[in-house]
């Protein structure tokens, strides 16, 4: 205990020591709903130097979630005969129709799954039920469901489907840079996507937009030491890219999560909230998956995009502006009637600010916003 | 939803495996990190062994941030390819 604190402290002291150095006030961005969360959680933001702030991205995948995905994952579960399976984090964001949550409430079959292979026993197990799997989730999330509908596959099932919105980092964090309108000066990379997707693929970041990069784990600790290395870099004019949590990651990630992504997805135009439509940016069943498609087998279109008015969680997760700054945070829109996703999901950037920076919040309310 | 979990391996049965999470038992499918044994610390990630953990590595990382200048000497003299913090990482 008494090591850890010192190395806290130790993590800290370095980022003060390289803030000093700075000429001037630099943004970091974390891209990882888990760093999101523990950077609130362990209060680094009122530790951190007033000249360095760190700014959530598109990190959270409930967040990134399109308006009309969320509506297509509500429609579909009140459809009769249908089971939706889920993961916990996607129960209470609410679309044009209300929840999942009240869809259940209404009668609609709403499960919460662990794994995705539960979703393959529980249609297994029901013949008479089309279960459907709503697949959200990063690089970090999408080998389960490509596993999950091998697996559904080599069974042979004929009432197993996912409705897929796997989405791709990369692709995010490069039309953010190009967008042009969010002044970054590093990135703190999430450390279990990286584990998966390997740390080289940020390369370009480095090389083509001369930005530091540094992948970090999840504690206090790691994000402490994440930042301090990364003003370092900014100090010393020196863009690298560093992997500081090489006991998961890799420089090439895990290739059997890679091949298996390979040989059930490809990379398909995704719509994000607050970015749009992206290039390459989600996931898509390759042909000879066609069969387990939600889409196809139910014949579902998209609805539009509407996000609920006034809500700014579309800017809010492309570090655009803060959760202070909506008009609807902490007055309409609170954990308990949460009006955008960034206060639904626990690891939203409106509800870590709400929970744990509320006050500090209305104490300055100029508070770290982007420079 | 990102986050994955350390856990213990206590047994294993092909490409399934029993892992230890703070006291509860919790089984898990192993297809992604390959072979395993009892006793492997791996992440898990919707029931998922998404990584094996080298903790060796870890503390060599941390032993580096305390020192960085040591550091920078222990990258250089290193001929190994694994990957590590500061030199190594930069082509």
């Amino acid at each position: 205990m008494m090591q850890r604190i010192s190395e806290s402290r130790q993590a800290l002291d370095r980022l003060n020591a390289a803030a000093a150095g700075l000429r001037d006030h630099v943004n970091f961005m974390e891209v990882c709903g888990t760093h999101t969360v523990n950077a609130f959680r362990s209060g680094l933001h009122s530790l951190m130097p007033k000249n360095v702030t760190l700014l959530s991205g598109p990190g959270c995948p409930v967040c990134v979630t399109s308006q009309g995905e969320i509506d297509l994952f509500i429609e579909l579960a009140g459809r009769p005969g249908i089971t939706l399976c889920t993961y916990g984090d996607m129960l209470r964001v609410t679309g044009k129709a209300g929840s999942l949550e009240r869809a259940r409430s209404r009668g609609a079959e709403v499960r919460i799954v662990y794994s995705p292979l539960d979703a393959v026993a529980l249609a297994a197990q029901h013949p008479q039920r089309q279960v459907t799997f709503a697949a959200v989730g990063f690089e970090t999330t999408t080998p389960a469901t490509a596993i999950a509908l091998l697996e559904a596959k080599k069974l042979g099932l004929k009432n197993f489907t996912a409705l897929v919105s796997h989405k791709r980092i990369m692709p995010a964090l490069t039309a953010l840079l190009e967008s042009g309108t969010v002044n970054v000066a590093g990135f703190l990379l999430p450390g279990h996507v990286s584990v998966i997707i390997g740390y080289e693929t940020y390369r370009p970041v480095v090389e083509e937009y001369g930005l530091p990069c540094v992948v970090a784990g999840f504690e206090d600790l790691q994000i402490a030491a994440g930042l301090a290395r990364l003003t370092e870099l900014v100090r010393d004019g020196t863009p690298r890219l560093e992997n500081w949590y090489p006991q998961a990651v890799s420089a090439e990630g895990n290739r059997k999560a890679q091949e298996v992504i390979e040989r059930v997805f490809e990379p398909i135009d995704a719509r994000w909230r607050g970015l749009g439509v992206l290039p390459d940016s989600g996931l898509g069943l390759r042909r000879e998956f066609s069969e387990f498609d939600a889409r196809v087998r139910f014949e579902l279109t998209e609805p539009d995009s509407t996000e609920p008015a006034g809500c700014r969680c579309g800017e809010v997760i492309t570090g655009r502006c803060t959760p202070a700054e909506c008009g609807l945070f902490g007055k309409v829109c609170t954990p308990i009637n949460a009006i955008g996703p960034c206060m639904v999901s626990s690891e939203g950037t409106c509800q870590a600010w709400f929970r744990y920076r509320r006050q500090a919040t209305q104490r300055r309310s100029d508070a770290a916003t982007k420079g | 939803m990102c986050l994955a979990v350390p856990a213990q391996l206590v047994s294993t049965d092909g490409d399934e495996a029993v892992a230890d999470l703070h006291g509860n038992r919790v089984k898990i499918n192993t297809l992604l990190v390959g072979e395993v044994k009892i006793g492997d610390w791996v992440l898990i990630h919707a029931g998922f062994a998404i990584q094996k953990l080298d903790y060796q590595e870890a503390q060599e990382t941390w032993a580096i941030l305390r020192d960085v200048d040591k550091a920078a000497q222990t990258v250089e003299s290193d001929e190994s390819t694994k990957p590590r913090i500061d030199e190594g990482l930069t082509r």
